[in-house]
């Protein structure tokens, strides 16, 4: 503590100020003028800042992005590396046959390399593949071909070995039967194509809506959670006491869930960006435009759905009184989610159609059929305003039933009583 | 600097704060029953009564915490609004912060919610922190700060930026003596000013050290107000009888009540007027008086007279 002048202490008297008396009131009307106008504001600046500044959230959201990166990252080696295989075998049949294999594994994939190696018999064989030299070792039996090795043999050297086998038997078996391999097959294949004359990738829907399913379920919990937990510590410690007195509950709230609801769509728009930059590094770069879209349209959902889901998750926070109390208030909100997480890959067909108009629910399903390339244009928008409209409605009763359980200190109160005392 | 000070120096508008016949049931439990008193501008008011004698209650309804069941609460003549309670600093009863939180951070956000500018919460909090020597720990999350620490961070949300009234569930608990001299002067200087200040405590010395006016309530109700002065002359006088002799006699003496009588001693109450000189004849009949003393009742005593 130095002079007066220099110690600002709200304590000292009201001696001196003179002609700055009347400035000085003017000057209380513009202080008082940003803060009070937008209190939800100043909320929402700190949920921020404290989510932003916290090491753990850090740490978790660079960890995902390492993950997502790195995953992007396998994809891009696995797809690049060449696999080669040495095929020992004893018989000019048994090299034309790896010969064959060879170049039908070519023609398929630039990465499988196969190439034969002669062996005197089965001793010299099990020694070569014993030493490594060989991978597995390629030998007429009675019953046709057998391959032999040392542990499994992978799928990439043994499909393009299988079909040059039967190739081979097949053109054996047709010349004794007096016709050809062709006349034999003629009109013995099934082609596939679509109405609309797209050709979609069905392990990259799946693979797809997966990842939006996880994105929701992680983001929401994680949020959802957090919202809790800043609301019944505010709670438990009295604080929304002496923030009750300065602000509307309704201000508090708002910035609440603005506030989080920034940071989760901050989250999942890095998430989805890194995401599709790595899907741009793998084999399903081709189908970067459509996913784009999709992705978009998710991040809408997500935006409009977390702000229902953050407004729940508070008056789950409110109707605890101790953070204890918090798993069992947030318990039907995490069921939910979970619902939605598994219904993404348990529905299809019907089902999948009217879930993807289903509020929540929604967010994961309506992203996926766009992706699948079977929601006309109009359905996303028709179920974005639907979910808005929940949302919506949600704030609305959610605000009600956080505000009157806010103040309820003593014990834990029920979603039913809640509920009860809002109407 | 200059600036912010005269925000912080100018004369603030106070006055009274007036409780009208507040009442609040919880279920079938009238926690306050009926409460009425004034806490004036520039007075300490003590609120002073036993667990559950509804203290708290009563002043979650003042700033508006909970809604009164029946009453209301006035501010400078009219109904108080949100927009007063704004401007006043209020201590709840169960104490907290966030924990992971900066204390001059969160300091100047509960400032800002208050309405008060960055700049000038910031200066007020600093101000503060210096005067209860929490200077060097502004930057320190406040879990690491020990309890009286905290309480002194809870002190300040409290009395920042200039408040209009002061309204202190249990201020002084957990204080050691300094801090309580401390955290007195400090609460002196707001009344100087005109603010008028009601805080409630179980230190009933304390209570009687530094009040104006004091509130004892019961069960809900008000059972005494008025200055400590006011309080004891409306108890019963008690007397302190010391004599050479055996004091047991004095227990057979009509119009006088012996609330205590130990060898020598004798503590009596003068229920009927003019009964100490019959007593005081019969004592010196009986030997030497070496005292005969009016005893000024402590605060504790009425306490207990009036809550009984």
């Amino acid at each position: 503590m130095t002079t007066l002048q220099h110690r600002p202490d709200p304590d000292t008297t009201g001696e001196g100020v003179g002609s700055s008396e009347a400035s000085g009131l003017a000057e209380l009307a513009d202080e008082r003028a940003p803060g009070s106008g937008r209190p939800w504001l100043i909320v929402a600046v700190r949920e921020v800042v404290v989510r932003v500044t916290n090491r753990t959230f850090l740490f978790s959201t660079l960890f995902t992005l390492v993950f997502i990166a790195g995953f992007a990252a396998f994809s891009a080696w696995q797809a690049g590396k060449t696999t080669t295989y040495t095929v020992a075998v004893s018989s000019a049949e048994g090299t034309r046959l790896v010969e064959k294999a060879a170049s039908t594994a070519r023609s398929t994939s630039d990465t499988v390399v196969i190439t034969p190696t002669t062996v005197t018999g089965e001793d010299a064989a099990h020694a070569a593949v014993d030493r490594g030299d060989v991978d597995a070792w390629l030998h007429e039996t009675p019953a046709g071909w057998t391959l032999t090795s040392g542990d499994d043999v992978g799928s990439s050297l043994r499909t393009p070995l299988e079909g040059a086998v039967r190739a081979a038997a097949l053109d054996r078996n047709a010349a004794a039967a007096g016709t050809t391999v062709e006349a034999l097959e003629r009109g013995a294949t099934l082609g596939a194509d679509r109405f609309d004359g797209q050709t979609t990738n069905r392990g990259f829907v799946q693979a797809a809506t997966f990842a939006f399913a996880l994105l929701f379920f992680m983001g929401a919990l994680m949020f959802g959670q957090q919202i809790a937990a800043s609301v019944v510590e505010e709670k438990q410690s009295r604080l929304v006491e002496i923030i009750a007195t300065a602000i509307p509950l309704r201000a508090l709230l708002a910035g609440k869930v603005v506030g989080n609801s920034v940071i989760a769509m901050g989250q999942v728009v890095l998430f989805a960006g890194v995401g599709l930059v790595a899907v741009s590094f793998t084999e399903w770069s081709s189908l970067l435009p459509a996913l784009s879209t999709a992705v978009v349209w998710f991040i809408l959902f997500f935006a409009v759905g977390f702000f229902a889901l953050a407004c729940l998750f508070a008056v789950a926070g409110a109707l605890a009184s101790r953070t204890e109390d918090l798993q069992s208030t947030t318990s039907p909100l995490t069921t939910l989610l979970m619902l939605v997480y598994f219904a993404s890959f348990a529905l299809s067909g019907t089902a999948l159609k009217v879930a993807s108009f289903v509020p929540i629910v929604s967010v994961v399903a309506m992203p996926g059929r766009i992706i699948a390339g079977d929601a006309a244009w109009w359905e996303p928008v028709v179920s974005l305003l639907i979910m808005a409209a929940f949302s919506a409605v949600t704030v609305v009763i959610g605000e009600k039933v956080y505000r009157r359980s806010l103040m309820q200190t003593r014990g834990r109160t029920s979603w039913k009583q809640a509920l009860r005392t809002a109407d | 600097m200059s600036e912010h000070g005269d925000r912080l120096t100018r004369p603030r508008a106070t006055a009274d704060i007036e409780l009208r016949h507040l009442s609040r049931t919880f279920g079938e439990i009238r926690a306050v029953d009926d409460i009425s008193f004034t806490v004036g501008a520039g007075r300490l008011t003590g609120f002073v009564g036993g667990n559950g004698a509804g203290k708290t209650t009563t002043m979650r309804m003042v700033m508006g915490v909970l809604s009164p069941s029946g009453g209301e609460v006035l501010w400078d003549g009219r109904p108080i609004t949100a927009l007063d309670r704004r401007q006043f600093g209020y201590m709840p009863e169960e104490r907290g912060l966030y924990p992971k939180q900066g204390v001059l951070d969160q300091l100047v956000y509960l400032g800002r919610l208050r309405g008060l500018s960055t700049s000038v919460a910031r200066s007020s909090v600093t101000a503060h922190l210096e005067r209860l020597g929490l200077a060097e720990r502004a930057k320190d999350h406040v879990e690491k700060l020990s309890l009286g620490n905290q309480q002194r961070v809870q002190i300040i949300a409290a009395l920042m930026g200039r408040p209009r009234a002061l309204v202190l569930d249990e201020p002084f608990s957990g204080l050691d003596p300094a801090a309580v001299d401390n955290m007195a002067d400090l609460l002196r200087e707001h009344t100087t000013q005109g603010v008028p200040v009601l805080f409630s405590s179980h230190q009933l010395d304390l209570v009687e050290r530094l009040c104006e006016r004091l509130v004892v309530l019961a069960k809900g109700r008000v059972v005494a107000s008025g200055s400590p002065d006011e309080l004891r002359s409306t108890s019963v006088s008690r007397h302190r009888l010391v004599l050479s002799g055996d004091a047991g006699w004095v227990r057979g003496v009509g119009g006088v009540h012996a609330v205590d009588v130990e060898g020598h001693t004798a503590l009596l109450e003068i229920v009927e007027h003019g009964a100490e000189r019959t007593l005081l004849e019969e004592a010196l009949r009986r030997g030497e008086v070496h005292e005969f003393s009016p005893q000024r009742p402590t605060l504790a005593q009425i306490y207990r007279e009036v809550t009984a």
